[in-house]
């Protein structure tokens, strides 16, 4: 008997593990993520952060902060791209975020990483319901992006997509961590690793929101990444940065 | 009244109407205080008053847990109040079970104007309290809205908090931010309150924002992508923060026309 054929077909869209779900979280995505600290440059800079300790404090207020409120958002678009939602879901969807996201540097370095992402969506996963995504926005968040890929393409489910964006909340500044301070990288993998059950809860509440309309969907504010974000904006302008925020 | 609490919460309702009269003062039309939430308007000056003032009074002991406080605010056409604190409101332990919780609900018809200035709340270690402003603008209206949070009496964390702030102009929302105060690593991370002991936020509305933001270590001033702006403050104390929001305020184009405080 043929080896492929004992292989069941999944029905659908099974939690966690596909191929394009990992791919989607991987760094190496070509993205333009690995521009991004997520503030954490900023907080280098300040001295606040200096070794793996001052690390995993950053990531957790980032990932209960900036990224729960991300996962939310990326839920409610893999909820919608599942369901064919329109161009008046994505632009209240995209008002929302902003309404959202006080900080004008971060709204740029979320759809910074939107554009690059909706890129890459393009050429791997194509699908009608980015290009409406794209129509209505003009330059999408990147929770909107990873949300629609792959609740559209039936990649995997509204919490894989939280997760993958909650994820993304700390990798990110976890890797710029160990380039800015010449951070042990496993010790900075490790601070990662340590938000197994905090990311799980995130992304779990995320998916029990991702059907709510975008008005309704969480609001979670983090005061001193804004700030972050900010300072970060006027240094790059007025020197030379590695990050781009 | 909260079930099953001992009967001495407090539900209460107050309600403030300010219009402009025929000759274009603005006046107190409705005024309903409900202890503790007391509202004094102030008596004008002179013959004419370009804005109403009134003082909410007699919050210093409250919110208590448990107790349940709302004030609904109306500004008709071309009126312009500001809304002003007397002394710090404590956020304690209540005498019922359950988060005590005060929620302000401000509208404001075109032209006119509010500044909601109240003094500083203190999250004290045992609180459990839940804050909500909601402000609905309609397209000509402007406002200016604080917020100044002390996280724990000296030495002392904070106890419980969530506010949430709704900012709508023209049916239009501008800002929705919720913030949770309470959980120790969180206040302490750098990526969420940075180990702040007060936070400070002013919000506005105006005829006009700032073109782009401004900011240095301590605050921000942020123009919101709908419109309207947010300024946020991160400081050790009270008289920092209050230095800090008067920087913000400054580089405001607008800032020349706030009420003074």
């Amino acid at each position: 008997m043929d080896e492929e054929a004992r292989v069941p077909e999944p029905a659908g869209a099974e939690p966690g593990g596909s191929l394009s779900v990992l791919a989607l979280a991987d760094a190496r995505l070509p993205g333009g993520g690995h521009a991004h600290s997520g503030g954490l440059e900023e907080a280098v800079h300040r001295g606040v952060v200096g070794n793996a300790d001052q690390l995993r404090e950053f990531l957790r207020g980032r990932l209960h902060g900036a990224g729960s409120q991300a996962a939310a958002f990326a839920a409610a678009a893999a909820h919608a791209g599942e369901r064919g939602a329109g161009k008046d879901y994505w632009s209240r969807w995209d008002y929302e975020l902003d309404a959202r996201t006080p900080s004008p540097a971060q709204r740029a370095a979320s759809r910074a990483q939107g554009r690059g992402t909706a890129r890459a969506g393009r050429a791997a996963w194509p699908c009608a319901a980015l290009e409406e995504l794209l129509a209505a926005t003009g330059s999408p968040h990147h929770p909107a992006v990873v949300g629609v890929l792959i609740g559209a393409r039936s990649l995997g489910t509204p919490k894989d997509a939280a997760a993958v964006v909650a994820y993304l909340a700390v990798s990110g500044p976890a890797s710029a961590a160990v380039r800015l301070l010449g951070l042990d990288p496993f010790a900075a993998n490790a601070a990662v690793a340590a938000f197994e059950r905090d990311t799980e809860r995130i992304a779990r509440r995320a998916a029990s929101t991702a059907g709510s309309r975008p008005e309704d969907l969480p609001a979670a504010g983090a005061p001193a990444l804004d700030l972050l974000a900010q300072a970060h904006q006027r240094h790059h302008e007025e020197e030379v940065r590695l990050f781009a925020s | 009244m909260v079930a099953g609490g001992t009967g001495r919460e407090v539900r209460s309702r107050a309600r403030l109407v300010v219009e402009r009269d025929e000759r274009g003062d603005s006046v107190v039309r409705e005024l309903r205080s409900q202890a503790p939430l007391t509202l004094v308007p102030r008596r004008p000056r002179t013959g004419t008053s370009r804005q109403a003032v009134v003082h909410l009074v007699g919050s210093a002991s409250s919110p208590l847990g448990g107790d349940d406080l709302a004030l609904h605010v109306s500004v008709a056409p071309g009126a312009r109040l500001s809304l002003r604190g007397i002394a710090a409101a404590l956020a304690l332990p209540g005498h019922g079970p359950g988060a005590s919780r005060g929620s302000i609900r401000i509208e404001v018809a075109d032209g006119g104007i509010v500044e909601y200035l109240p003094e500083p709340t203190v999250v004290t270690e045992r609180a459990d309290h839940r804050a909500e402003l909601s402000v609905r603008l309609e397209e000509h209206a402007r406002v200016r809205c604080r917020e100044t949070l002390v996280l724990g009496r000296s030495g002392e964390p904070p106890g419980r908090l969530r506010t949430d702030l709704e900012l709508e102009r023209g049916g239009r929302r501008l800002l929705r931010n919720g913030l949770d105060i309470g959980d120790p690593s969180l206040g302490a991370s750098h990526g969420y309150l940075g180990g702040a002991r007060v936070l400070a936020t002013e919000s506005v509305v105006w005829d006009r924002d700032p073109e782009a933001p401004v900011s240095a270590r301590e605050w921000t001033l942020m123009p919101l992508a709908a419109g309207g702006s947010l300024i946020t403050v991160l400081a050790g104390d009270t008289i920092t923060a209050g230095r800090c929001l008067e920087r913000a305020r400054a580089a405001h184009p607008a800032g020349a026309e706030f009420s003074e405080q």
